[in-house]
């Protein structure tokens, strides 16, 4: 076959009128969109936010385009957690992604070919091979449009989704099916009436054409029928791009906009300056303006999937807490201040509602364990977490916080701890172990970080007992601060008081430069993630391991053996299952260490089993007892995690292994409350039973 | 209207307290102080007050100590007092010398309410109260758990009475009204105070503190209660487990408890 006869005419039975109407619409409809894109800049842009570091960082242009690459085009966290529809959207968005890539070629041909004189049937590059592939993806990739559109537009329809749902969503849908649908049409038509050659390259539109062509209506008919087809598709194409700002497409550029930017990093919050707070009168957000650009972009950016809720423990514990609405509630006010007047660029203008407590209200804000579950399934990147701490700032610096989480506070403050109790008690765990504290002389570069917990609940002083002992038999030198360790701050920086956090941070970071500290091992991954992600913007660098990663090495290097392999003694085994923390699993990724050292109890017949719950890992479920809400004192059985307890209970197991001591107490309450006789036991206490007996 | 707010600067009750027997004083360098809890519900009843039903009231917290007491004061202001007074004596005098101080502050100041903590926890004496309602010869309430202002009703037996509060008593709540002004003092059950975050400590830098030298008031201190003694309490218990309710009351009768 001649490759040059394969091309097509471009504009083919469109008269020149007709080109004329579509140029103005066209320019109608981009105007449209540029107005709308225009306006949500505008509110985009909006400088108020009188905290952080400068909001102009280096552009990192490599970060950015690799970013475009890796998280928009590949579409990998949207096959996470919903992996049908996830695969789906992939479908929808690559078929978009090349029909419009496609336009774009044949629009540079057509202009290019006009502007060197060409005439129509003799193209530059829309010719050959070329043309051969591109008929064929472009076929191909209207029908990958179409299969994901409708089986958004099935599921929708179902409702079974947490999706939320607004009336322009079907337009949005609408116009998607009927633009693949009369592309389709259109192309049947245009092979009937230019005969073109080789039709099969583009496999649906020849389908397309085989009715046209077996009625055979005679040109002008078939003409006739092509041009309205070509119409109709001209109109719903240049309809979609008028409503893209104005529907849940603009997703399309704010999600993309988000993703090229800086990921965000679970577990991590932003520092504010007292000098900051004494300049502003207040911290935190209340107000649109006090909100990044990032967060406002992100706001447009949520398309209310409900990932997030799905996920949500307070969600799922019935708490009024939903992370989408959290997100589409200040999303509508954002578009409320976008259609409104105000064209007002004073920085420090004060146009907004009060969100906080009008918008978002207390309980909503209060409900957060702060366990990071909705941003990391968010697939757009959208900080709903970030949002509710921002807000808690400033509920907290506006003194409308009270009650027993508000004591908790009051307590670090006064006593370096949330029980309140003297510092003086803090080693009383301790009185029958010989360990040394720094201040005794302690001159090891390994420092045991206690944690409040530890150091005053008694339930959770058997962990610190046990993992002392452990240390011990390892013959592992290692001091404590003792008297001298004060809480990390990590509740308090989660309830929003970064003042009172910052001033434990900042002690402690003192006390451990004063002993020159270096490596640190804690068994509370919220003391872990407070050392590993807080303490470095105050100047603490330390070297943090969780003990499971410290109790690990030990056993594999052979200075903690485990003796006797003790395989028929089955009567005294235990049957565990392994609760992730959310600051271990979910923010510090830390999953396997404490899985390896209960096989190895498992090989060794401590444990007769070791049951794996469905919610593990990364997407593990909340006990409840982060972001302060230990401190809240809601009965055990309306707890936000108990959900989880009675997932634990549902596996069987008699031991629920933990690696964290809120979780531990969370659990404990959960078992006395549903009258359960699980054990709840921290993997070192699980260990050193089994060594030290 | 002025409502006069006294606080005061006590121990913190989650904090072991050590006797210093030579001196016969409580061992206190130590040891975190915060707002007598009474007192915070009462500056937040008075807080209240200024955001509900009468906005334009002026709320004055006064503290009778030595400068240490100002950071009481500052807390006090950050959780919305307007200004504050502090009485510089060197310890916290006994109630009787608080009331008469008070009287003193009530003169010079002429508010319409003195709302206050019905006793501090650090000595639980419960006295200061009724004597300023006794010294100024004005109504009082104790114990209340609830105010709510009233209009003003033009039945003369009850002409005047601005106040219906809810007394917590041992033998219920008894409801009563009051003319102001008035002395109330403040039950835990009034309110739930608010927590004062440095945001709102900042803001209250720009409150003014006013101190006050105790000669400037004329009082002579002339304590009516003099300290013998203290002793600690010891903390050592003797826990057993007992099997039987027979066995509970065999304990408890070897024990001399019954």
């Amino acid at each position: 076959m001649n490759r040059e006869m394969l091309t097509r005419d471009i504009y083919g039975n469109i008269d020149s009128v007709s080109k004329v109407i579509f140029y103005i619409l066209s320019a109608a409809a981009l105007a449209c969109c540029a107005a709308g894109i225009w306006h949500h800049v505008r509110r985009w842009r909006r400088e108020g936010r009188p905290f952080g570091s400068p909001s102009s960082p280096a552009f990192d242009w490599k970060g950015i385009f690799s970013r475009f690459w890796t998280r928009v085009l590949s579409q990998t966290a949207l096959r996470r957690g919903r992996v049908g529809a996830g695969w789906m959207h992939s479908l929808l968005f690559w078929g978009f992604a090349v029909l419009f890539l496609g336009t774009v070629l044949v629009s540079t041909e057509y202009y290019a070919a006009t502007l060197l004189g060409r005439t129509a049937g003799d193209p530059l590059f829309h010719k050959g091979l070329y043309f051969a592939i591109f008929e064929c993806v472009l076929d191909l990739a209207g029908l990958a449009l179409i299969a994901g559109i409708v089986w958004f537009a099935i599921r929708r329809a179902r409702g079974t989704s947490s999706m939320a749902h607004q009336g322009s969503d079907w337009l949005v849908i609408g116009l998607l099916i009927s633009l693949g649908i009369t592309g389709y049409c259109l192309e049947g038509g245009r092979i009937v009436l230019e005969q073109t050659p080789a039709p099969a390259l583009s496999p649906v539109g020849y389908v397309c054409s085989l009715p046209i062509a077996a009625a055979d209506p005679g040109p002008a008919v078939v003409g006739r029928m092509h041009r309205t087809f070509w119409w109709i598709h001209a109109l719903l194409a240049l309809g979609l791009v008028a409503i893209f700002p104005y529907s849940r497409l603009l997703h399309a550029l704010a999600g993309t906009v988000r993703l090229m930017a800086t990921p965000r990093a679970l577990g991590s919050m932003e520092p504010i300056s007292i000098e900051q707070v004494e300049l502003a009168g207040f911290i935190g957000v209340d107000r649109l303006e006090h909100l990044t650009c990032l967060q406002r972009i992100e706001l447009h950016a949520c398309v209310a999937c409900g990932r997030c809720q799905d996920v949500c423990p307070a969600h799922i514990a019935k708490k009024p807490l939903s992370p989408r609405d959290v997100v589409q509630d200040l999303r509508f006010q954002l578009d409320q201040w976008t259609r409104s007047a105000d064209t007002n660029t004073d920085p420090g203008a004060v146009s907004q509602q009060s969100l906080c407590g009008a918008v978002i209200a207390d309980e909503t804000l209060w409900a957060c364990t702060t366990c990071g579950a909705c941003e990391d399934i968010c697939p757009l990147d959208v900080g709903p977490l970030t949002f509710i701490t921002d807000m808690r700032r400033f509920f907290v610096g506006d003194g409308r916080f009270r009650g027993a989480p508000a004591a908790a506070l009051a307590r670090m403050q006064r006593s370096g701890n949330p029980w309140g109790l003297p510092a003086e008690d803090r080693l009383n765990w301790a009185q029958d172990l010989d360990i040394r504290t720094a201040a005794d002389g302690g001159d090891s570069d390994l420092l045991y970080w206690v944690g409040c917990a530890a150091a005053y609940d008694p339930n959770c002083q058997r962990i610190a007992r046990s993992m002392v002992r452990l240390l011990q038999r390892a013959n592992v030198p290692f001091t404590v601060l003792g008297n001298e360790e004060r809480c990390t701050g990590d509740s308090a920086r989660r309830m929003g008081d970064e003042f009172v956090f910052q001033e434990l941070a900042t002690r402690n970071i003192e006390t451990l430069h004063r002993y020159g500290i270096k490596k640190i091992v804690t068994h509370c991954p919220h003391c872990l993630n407070s050392l590993r992600n807080d303490y470095p913007q105050f100047g603490g660098l330390f070297d943090v391991v969780h003990h499971s990663e410290l109790l690990l090495d030990l056993i594999e290097t052979g200075r903690l053996p485990i003796d006797g392999s003790d395989l028929f003694n089955h009567s005294a085994a235990i049957r565990a299952t392994y609760h992730d923390p959310c600051y271990l699993a979910r923010i510090q990724r830390i999953s396997q260490p404490p899985r390896q050292v209960l096989d190895h109890l498992l090989t060794h017949g401590h444990l007769s089993e070791r049951i794996e719950m469905a919610r593990h890992g990364r997407e593990t479920a909340c006990c409840g007892g982060g972001g302060g809400r230990m401190w809240f004192d809601d009965t055990p059985s309306d707890r936000i995690g108990i959900d989880r307890f009675d997932e634990v209970v549902a596996t069987g197991a008699d031991t629920v292994a933990v690696g964290c001591p809120f979780c531990k107490i969370m659990f404990h309450d959960a078992a006395s409350d549903r009258g359960s006789s699980i054990q709840v036991r921290d993997i070192a206490e699980l260990l050193a039973e089994k060594i030290l007996q | 209207m002025k409502i006069l707010v006294p606080i005061k600067r006590v121990p913190d009750p989650d904090h072991r307290i050590r006797v210093d027997l030579q001196r016969i004083a409580l061992e206190l360098s130590d040891v975190p102080h915060i707002i007598n809890p009474f007192d915070a519900n009462a500056l937040e009843e008075a807080v209240r007050i200024r955001e509900g039903p009468v906005p334009d009231a002026e709320i004055i917290a006064i503290g009778i100590g030595d400068p240490a007491w100002q950071q009481e004061l500052r807390t006090s202001l950050a959780m919305g007092a307007d200004r504050a007074i502090h009485v510089g004596v060197s310890g916290p005098p006994d109630p009787w010398n608080v009331a008469r101080i008070l009287r003193a502050i009530t003169e010079r100041e002429s508010p319409d309410l003195v709302l206050m903590g019905k006793q501090a926890v650090d000595d639980d004496s419960n006295q200061a109260g009724q004597f300023v309602a006794g010294l100024l010869g004005w109504p009082q309430a104790t114990f209340v758990s609830q105010i709510e202002f009233i209009p003003l009703d033009p039945e003369p037996s009850i002409a005047g009475h601005q106040l219906r509060v809810a007394r917590e008593t041992d033998t219920g709540i008894e409801t009563i009204r009051l003319r102001l002004p008035a002395v109330i003092t403040a039950d835990l059950r009034l309110n739930e105070p608010r927590y004062a975050a440095l945001p709102a400590i900042l803001k209250a830098k720009r409150k003014p503190i006013e101190t006050i030298p105790l000669t400037e008031l004329n009082i002579e201190l002339s304590p009516r209660v003099e300290r013998i003694a203290l002793q600690e309490v010891s903390s050592s218990r003797k826990c057993q487990y007992v099997q039987s309710v027979d066995e509970l009351l065999d304990q408890l009768f070897l024990n001399r408890c019954l």
